[in-house]
């Protein structure tokens, strides 16, 4: 198991290296983290809109 | 994987996070790697030292954003304050009926127009009791003289999800965590599946769903779309469309009966509002198997093309309530892998009417 996962890294190691400085800083920065509502809504108002003001 | 994306959720979080193949790559040699030295080393034969260390501390604040405690607020338990029960109105659908009373004329607005057609007094044994109210700045939902929710009068659209959260489970006979989530969409249906409509506020998503339900399609949810865990399926939600100002001369002619909807005044910036009462579809729920961004741009060409889970995901998720139940989560990323992705951009409605109805029937050969 671990001679595989010592593989793996080598593998990983030469694909990163293959990827480039310029591509691994510019991947780096690609991620998006999405979080959902924690409780349901309707249609939220528009600024300004708000009948209980 | 989805196309050239993959798609990470994290249980502590209730997060979704989209990722490219190369940034897999960089996180996967960081979280294999027992030290910064070792993960440098990995990484910084061909890059200086504080290249590498701003790679290394990306991934952490990533890795940290990521796993930031999902919570939810205490509940504190409130008395029903039975005083209020000013105005009384029962609501009946397909003979379950239901009471709702509230406080005042402003309180029955958040709720009230968008059931309206189906507010009958009636005989039948009511399912739930629901009260809707306004004291001390906040709005109060109580179900069955429970609370169910209290939020700050300015967030009435939370006391509008949950009040549809729990008329849904009373109809269709359901808890809360019988569901996978409820999407910020409308869904239309052609009696053998479904797709759900979503996209910015004013994009049309609306608009467009009732022009497909004054010809030959079902509404099967405006707004809030419900999927239901036990078959992913997306269920029935009786409220009408709301329809904004903006719409209403286009739609005038081609829904029976629309110069007589009242206009309903709500919300200062969306402006007059109509509610148009759709016929039900003839189930109760629908597979769906396409989801469109719904982009409409005056004089546009037709085009639906197909769009990425990146776009699709960043336009529902943070619109949209998701169950943080590892199994719901797994359902959502299931069905995600089993959905067709399309933007359509549009302005003529005959075009439309015909590129949807030949999507569902592309959509049904193929499921």
């Amino acid at each position: 198991m671990k001679k595989n996962n010592n593989l793996d890294k080598i593998t990983r190691k030469e694909a990163i290296q293959k990827m480039g400085k310029y591509a691994a800083l510019t991947a780096v920065g690609t991620f998006v983290i999405l979080n959902p509502l924690k409780a349901q809504s309707s249609s939220p108002p528009d600024p300004g809109g708000d009948p209980f003001a | 994987m989805f196309g050239e994306h993959w798609v990470f959720w994290y249980a502590i979080s209730n997060s979704y996070s989209i990722i490219e193949p190369e940034f897999k790559l960089l996180l996967e040699s960081y979280l294999e790697s027992y030290t910064k030295a070792e993960f440098l080393d990995t990484i910084s034969s061909h890059m200086n030292v504080s290249d590498g260390t701003l790679i290394s501390e990306t991934l952490f604040n990533y890795l940290k954003d990521s796993n930031k405690p999902y919570t939810l607020p205490n509940e504190t338990s409130v008395v029903l304050d039975t005083s209020l029960r000013n105005i009384s109105k029962q609501y009946t659908f397909e003979g379950k009926t239901i009471q709702i009373y509230y406080d005042s004329e402003l309180v029955l607005k958040t709720v009230h127009p968008t059931l309206a057609y189906y507010c009958i007094e009636s005989t039948n044994a009511t399912l739930a009791t629901f009260d809707i109210y306004l004291k001390n700045n906040d709005l109060f939902l109580f179900k069955d003289e429970h609370l169910i929710s209290r939020v700050s009068k300015h967030k009435y659209h939370l006391i509008q999800g949950k009040f549809i959260m729990q008329l849904l489970c009373t109809l269709h006979d359901k808890e809360e965590s019988d569901w996978i989530g409820t999407f910020h969409g409308s869904t239309i249906t052609n009696g053998s599946s479904s797709i759900l409509f979503v996209g910015e506020s004013g994009k049309g998503k609306s608009t467009l769903c009732a022009l497909l339900a004054a010809n030959g399609f079902d509404l099967l949810a405006d707004d809030v779309s419900p999927m239901l865990s036990k078959d992913k399926h997306i269920y029935y939600n009786p409220s009408a469309i709301s329809i904004k100002e903006g719409a209403f001369n286009l739609l005038q002619p081609l829904v029976t009966n629309f110069e007589s909807l009242p206009i309903i005044k709500f919300n200062k910036t969306k402006g007059d509002i109509k509610y148009i009462p759709c016929l039900r579809p003839e189930e109760d729920h629908y597979p769906c198997n396409a989801i469109i961004l719904v982009n409409y741009k005056p004089k546009s060409k037709i085009k639906l093309e197909q769009v990425s889970v990146k776009t699709i995901l960043e336009t529902i998720i943070p619109d949209s309530w998701l169950s943080p139940n590892p199994k719901h989560a797994q359902q959502f990323l299931d069905w995600l892998t089993e959905l067709k992705m399309y933007q359509l951009t549009y302005s003529d409605t005959k075009n439309v009417l015909a590129e949807i109805s030949k999507l569902f029937k592309q959509l049904n050969s193929k499921f």
